[in-house]
């Protein structure tokens, strides 16, 4: 009972890693631009896909698809921008209904080249098991893309915290007004957000597909999942973020360990709602701020 | 060095500026006042760039910053605090400082942040954990402080002494006065206080329902009837 228990909650770790790397990016762009990017799920599936493309097309491991889904993905989360930047009235509102329909364009446009199969990679070395402290168990891509995305996150958070540019992300994070009385650049700090959730969104999408399966609603799945965990965390730190993320992942693979998989996603929901009934910041809300 | 020619602003159907022409010369300190509603805070939108004016015209040091967006303006020279403190949270007062500096003078003047931590007395808080400790004085003080890391020639202060008590106004008042000779600065102040903004100011400027209604020296000013009538309500002596 004790090792499936733990066995449980080091899966849940380990998935959550990757749900950080979503969220966070989510919560950088909304940090930025006050908007909710609700095509940001899409850019990880773009991503799982590229990897799928170049893999079961050109015989390339998905780790090389790595620079290619960067393109990609980085290319559509700057057309994103440039449509969002383009509204000037409503902005909260309007942004929520294009973020949408782009997703749901971007899901349809997999869905027309790729089917709805759903696929995994066929390279054995991501799916073999390891032994992590002589009980756990984990699949290699699980372990490899868990550390390699809290690298890149920390990165991401000495990047806001050391970088000018990174100042600038939080100013505008902190106040947008009183950031561009200071000479913050406004458009350029929002077009750097969106590449580094790109960023983020790349590596997310390429550890599902070596990791888990991916099928063209992972994008919503996705999204929906990085919006519980940024409200849950409290719209704001990258270390709350990842420590949602890591509860939402517990609380899943408890779940399915013990309960049903069916009640997978229902679970992280309704922690969500619990937490936010007694913490209606968050776990660690209070402040709208970007890492710290 | 700045010139309004004409400026209207319309919100919807409702008129907030019709027509305000005013200039503010190098080195000058403008008293703006006005009652409640009167388009004080609305003009220096305008001319800080959040809020586009419908008519007219803006040029700042001979330049027409019509299409200028607000961070180029700060950029150019025009530093603007507000009525309700706007800090980086997370960040120290010398961060704060030190990011007004880097984007808005595209500098770092570690001499010049000393200094202008001396001048607004706020040296001794510079490196504390977080601005959410300070006092409410400190917060002006630092409202100001960000406006003077950007290197302004002008510097808008919005109700900056508000909500001090007269000792503290004072005291607030002679260090503007100090910061402002010590940069040579041009500043426009929006105050409600008469004696502060007289004191402050050799020149004074009376908006009423978007429009000017009189200008000049304080002492003249606040002896004209429309404004008599108009800024504090009472029927003219």
């Amino acid at each position: 009972m004790l090792s499936l228990t733990l066995q449980a909650l080091f899966s849940g770790v380990l998935a959550g890693g990757y749900y950080a790397m979503v969220a966070v990016g989510l919560a950088l762009v909304f940090g930025t631009m006050r908007i909710i990017n609700l095509a940001h799920g899409e850019l990880v599936l773009l991503a799982a896909y590229v990897a799928y493309a170049a893999e079961s097309q050109y015989g390339l491991n998905p780790v090389m698809a790595i620079p290619f889904a960067l393109v990609i993905v980085g290319a559509s989360a700057a057309l994103v921008y440039a449509l969002l930047s383009r509204i000037d009235q409503d902005r909260e509102i309007n942004s929520l209904i294009l973020t949408f329909g782009l997703g749901i364009i971007l899901t349809n446009a997999v869905l027309m080249i790729w089917a709805a199969d759903i696929h995994s990679t066929t390279a054995p070395w991501f799916q073999e098991s390891v032994v992590v402290a002589d009980t756990l168990f984990a699949m290699r891509s699980e372990v490899v893309f868990f550390v390699g995305g809290l690298v890149l996150m920390a990165g991401v958070h000495g990047w806001l915290n050391h970088s000018w540019q990174g100042r600038a992300v939080r100013a505008l994070s902190s106040n947008r007004n009183a950031a561009k009385l200071m000479g913050v650049n406004p458009r350029r700090t929002e077009i750097l957000s969106f590449l580094v959730a790109a960023l983020l969104a790349t590596f997310a999408g390429i550890a599902i597909y070596t990791g888990k399966t991916i099928f063209p609603s992972l994008g919503h799945v996705m999204t929906v999942k990085a919006f519980i965990i940024t409200v849950l965390a409290g719209m704001g730190s990258i270390p709350g973020v990842l420590i949602g993320a890591v509860m939402i992942g517990c609380i899943e693979s408890l779940t399915v360990t013990y309960v049903s998989a069916s009640l997978q996603e229902l679970a992280g929901m309704i922690l969500f709602l619990v937490v936010l009934f007694v913490m209606p910041s968050g776990l660690f809300g209070g402040r709208k701020a970007i890492a710290r | 060095m700045l010139t309004l020619d004409g400026v209207q602003v319309s919100f919807g159907g409702v008129s907030a500026l019709k027509g305000v022409s005013m200039t503010v010369a190098a080195g000058e300190t403008v008293g703006l006042v006005g009652p409640n509603g009167a388009g004080k805070t609305t003009l220096f939108n305008v001319i800080s760039g959040i809020v586009r004016p419908t008519a007219g015209n803006i040029t700042f040091r001979g330049q027409s910053v019509l299409k200028a967006p607000e961070w180029k303006r700060a950029r150019m020279g025009i530093g603007r605090s507000f009525q309700i403190a706007r800090p980086l949270h997370h960040c120290t007062v010398r961060e704060n400082l030190i990011v007004a500096q880097r984007f808005g003078a595209g500098r770092i003047d570690h001499q010049r942040i000393d200094e202008i931590l001396d001048l607004l007395k706020l040296g001794h808080k510079a490196d504390r954990d977080a601005v959410s400790e300070l006092a409410l004085t400190e917060h002006k003080a630092l409202e100001v402080g960000k406006a003077l890391a950007t290197d302004p020639h002008l510097l808008l202060l919005d109700e900056v002494l508000a909500g001090l008590e007269t000792n503290g106004k004072r005291a607030f008042m002679e260090q503007l006065a100090l910061v402002r000779d010590r940069f040579n600065l041009a500043m426009v102040v929006i105050e409600h206080d008469i004696p502060t903004i007289s004191a402050l100011c050799p020149r004074v400027v009376v908006l009423n329902f978007g429009e000017i209604i009189a200008e000049g020296p304080p002492a003249a000013v606040f002896r004209n009837p429309e404004v008599v009538r108009s800024y504090t309500g009472e029927a003219a002596a």
